[in-house]
């Protein structure tokens, strides 16, 4: 009898374990995809991890060379990578434009899902485009290792706005992607710095000079953010939602960044 | 002494098993959007549900795309508003309608006053992030190119019910609720085709189909209010594709 009532006991509890992991399938932002490397098709990609130095990627040079770093480190390095990042226009340096960096698309994320067909659909270049959107959201906007990246209320902690614990925590929340443009994926020209003095800085604003304001202002260290799981900052603009509150590391967890960034293969 | 060993691997098995399951559980757990709204840290101010002046329904009608017209659908806003103490407000769904012999189209977008308009959370915490939905018309639709291309500020954190909860969307646990009834076009307007878009001016709830947005801005396209078609108009039609004849409500005054 007991014998018996032990088996049931033991059978329900299976089934229910097995039903709950079931439930826990579900791939949490964060984590990496079991035994998954990425599409073949893949030429887009989100930075799984910063470069570390703020706003200084070391110049589109030092950027684009973290991505193909990246890539390389889960065998899609065959391709030439470029980040999504403009530069603003100095005395004999005329700004570059992230859309002209990154080919001609379409792009697939690493599961080989679409992110966008072209350049047009991207940035939403029609009003019917814009309105329509493209394919980039917090399941498509992966990471080179097929990671989502954790968005508001994911995990939500405090902490999440403080450098020393993002950075050893794979789970904060980092859905803030350094661009440097404005939302039709050109550079800014209005003279104030939105590029971290073009991927150059890694500066705090003067104290007091930040005020909590997140738009670009004359002579403070700023970079334009968006975001992949179009989640937040008053308009969840893929390319270009807000500023940061300056150009150090330290400074973009305030806002839910780490310095993470969008790669685009250019063939 | 023979009853004994049978019951103490059996007691471990429970011990076991619980402790598993919790485990289990507490992972599961984390797939799952902030649903309980957000607990007001301590200093904040008093809650004011009257400056709620936007929700997404908590419920649907239950029949499919038969609200009752537009007047069943606006009842159903200040209900759900009034169980909450927003009653105060006049509450308008965010549903157009289309045109008929003698009957001219509805947009949705003019029937919702001028904004700007405010989330749950704003009524709860005072001026928390992402509390605005926004300033006015025109952000709320983009009218300009670089307005549709950035978007306002109404996506999945801030697209609350009337109790403050997140709509379930892609990637949460089912069921997903995100479609959202709207029969507009992306501008907010009314379509002019012959095609039903609306569910037969919000009264059918077998044939026809309607227009929905998705809440949480995730497929076909990022739309809140214009995104894809619903496969018809029963409830279990709706609830087909990831929706539950949930509507947007907003405040014009």
């Amino acid at each position: 009898m007991t014998k018996i009532k032990t088996s049931a006991l033991l059978l329900s509890c299976t089934v229910s374990l097995a039903s709950c992991l079931l439930l826990a399938q579900v791939q949490r932002p964060g984590e990496y995809p079991r035994g998954e490397k990425p599409s073949p098709m893949m030429n887009f990609f989100v930075t799984s991890e910063p470069i570390g130095d703020g706003g200084n990627l070391g110049g589109l040079a030092g950027a684009d060379a973290h991505c193909q770093v990246l890539a390389t480190a889960v065998g899609a390095g065959n391709r030439t990578w470029h980040a999504y990042l403009s530069t603003q226009a100095r005395p004999g340096q005329p700004a570059v434009n992230a859309r002209d960096r990154i080919g001609k698309g379409p792009w697939y994320n690493f599961q080989g899902e679409m992110i966008a067909q072209d350049l047009a659909h991207l940035h939403g270049d029609t009003m019917e485009l814009a309105h329509q959107g493209n394919n980039l959201n917090k399941l498509t906007g992966l990471t080179e290792k097929g990671q989502i990246v954790p968005g508001l209320y994911d995990y939500s902690d405090p902490r999440d706005n403080d450098w020393s614990y993002a950075k050893t925590t794979r789970f904060s929340t980092r859905h803030e992607m350094l661009t440097g443009t404005q939302t039709d994926g050109t550079a800014f020209t209005d003279g104030v710095d939105h590029t971290c003095d073009n991927w150059t800085s890694n500066k705090s604003p003067a104290p007091g000079t930040s005020n909590g304001n997140l738009n670009a202002a004359d002579g403070r260290p700023n970079a334009e953010i968006g975001f992949p799981d179009r989640n937040g900052g008053g308009s969840g603009s893929w390319n270009s939602a807000h500023g940061t509150r300056g150009c150090a590391q330290a400074d973009l967890p305030k806002t839910h960044g780490i310095g993470l960034y969008y790669c685009f293969a250019t063939n | 002494m023979a009853e004994k060993h049978i019951t103490k691997p059996r007691a471990h098995a429970i011990v076991l098993c619980t402790l598993t399951l919790a485990s289990c559980l507490m992972l599961a757990q984390q797939n799952a959007p902030n649903t309980q709204g957000v607990t007001p840290p301590p200093g904040s101010p008093t809650p004011t549900p009257a400056r709620m002046t936007f929700f997404v329904t908590s419920v649907g009608l239950g029949k499919g795309g038969d609200l009752g017209g537009l007047a069943g659908a606006d009842a159903h806003c200040q209900a759900l508003a009034a169980a909450v103490g927003a009653g105060g407000h006049t509450w308008h769904a965010y549903l157009s309608t289309q045109a008929r012999p003698g009957q001219p189209a509805v947009n949705a977008r003019d029937r919702i006053g001028t904004g700007p308009w405010f989330n749950w959370s704003f009524a709860q915490l005072g001026a928390p992030q992402n509390a605005i939905i926004s300033a006015d018309l025109a952000e709320l639709h983009g009218d300009t190119l670089v307005q549709a291309q950035r978007g306002s500020n109404l996506f999945k954190q801030s697209t609350r019910n009337e109790h403050g909860q997140v709509i379930h969307g892609i990637g949460d646990t089912p069921p997903i609720q995100h479609e959202i009834l709207t029969g507009s076009k992306w501008d907010g307007r009314a379509y002019m085709d012959n095609a039903d878009h609306t569910c037969n001016n919000w009264t059918s709830s077998s044939t026809g189909s309607a227009q929905v947005g998705h809440s949480d801005r995730i497929g076909n396209g990022s739309s809140w209010n214009s995104s894809n078609a619903t496969k018809g108009c029963s409830q279990a039609a709706l609830e087909s594709s990831g929706g539950a004849g949930l509507f947007y409500c907003f405040a014009i005054n």
